[in-house]
């Protein structure tokens, strides 16, 4: 996917949303946006200060509007250059992700659905993104 | 902190599917549509600049390799001006075809045609791109801002 002249895609999540403690899957607001290869110096230009950076490297499966990540993470040991990294750890990340119309909350019956079906392979889980912060 | 940078969003009916965000002297960002979805979620983050919303809009013409557009500029209700947007289509190096625009420019604008966009200043041969072209309008928008509006006078 990583290939020059393609778009870069700016994603913008919004914090989790309320009502989702009952809900089996983590919903946020989402907004995606193709852009210019320019995308990082506009970014800190607007005020943003980069965080963090990796690189992910692995494969992408679809099933219907299910999107199914297994992907491992790498460090980058110099900033901005993707070239020079290390694995952050031997495992594989499995992550599970739908992107929806809004309100369609009914999707997430359907992940806990394939989820089921990945045990005891992988035991996918809720994640609470504001522990990690 | 920093003082206030302003940061322009436009829209240009030749690229419908296209939203140009840009700061002066600084990055133009081409993205797609969604931009302006995004742009409601961080309004909290910016201050609406209390400039008005400036637009120019009118016809556009096709003369053999030209496209000419020409439009009325209006700032709110009001006319500010006239914009001339001139492209020489096959070519996509600015240096190489300037002579030939300015040629062709002075066959109708006469002593209007302006000299060489600045927007061009030290890269004469990188490759055209939309975002010189919104930029050029950005520079125009503001030289018309900040003209004084011609007061109607009444004459006795």
């Amino acid at each position: 996917m990583d290939k020059s002249g393609m778009p870069w895609h700016l994603r913008y999540l919004g914090q989790p949303e309320i009502g989702d403690k009952n809900r089996y899957a983590l919903v946020r607001n989402c907004v995606d946006i193709a852009t210019s290869d320019n995308l990082t110096d506009f970014l800190v230009e607007m005020g943003f200060r980069m965080d963090h950076e990796f690189v992910a490297k692995g494969h992408v499966f679809r099933k219907g509007i299910m999107k199914i990540m297994v992907y491992k993470i790498f460090r980058i040991l110099m900033p901005g250059n993707t070239e020079s990294i290390e694995p952050l750890s031997l495992s594989y990340l499995v992550e599970l992700n739908v992107v929806a119309p809004a309100g369609q909350d009914v999707v997430s019956d359907d992940m806990r659905n394939f989820a089921e079906q990945l045990k005891p392979l992988v035991h996918l889980e809720k994640i609470d993104p504001k522990r990690l912060m | 902190g920093q003082t206030g940078k302003l940061m322009y969003v436009m829209h240009n009916s030749e690229y419908p599917l296209s939203c140009f965000a840009l700061f002066e002297n600084g990055p133009c960002l081409i993205a797609d549509a969604n931009f302006d979805t995004l742009m409601v979620k961080l309004k909290g983050f910016f201050q609406n600049a209390k400039a008005n919303k400036i637009e120019s809009r009118g016809t556009r013409y096709q003369y053999c390799d030209f496209l000419v557009k020409v439009g009325t500029v209006t700032m709110g209700p009001s006319a500010r001006g006239i914009s001339v947007e001139v492209e020489y289509c096959p070519c996509v190096i600015a240096n190489d075809c300037w002579n030939l625009l300015l040629e062709f420019m002075q066959s109708f604008m006469g002593s209007h045609t302006p000299g060489i966009p600045s927007v061009f200043g030290a890269k004469h041969d990188s490759i055209y791109s939309p975002a010189d072209t919104m930029v050029q309008y950005m520079e125009l928008f503001n030289k018309i801002r900040k003209q004084q509006q011609v007061p109607v006078a009444g004459i006795r």
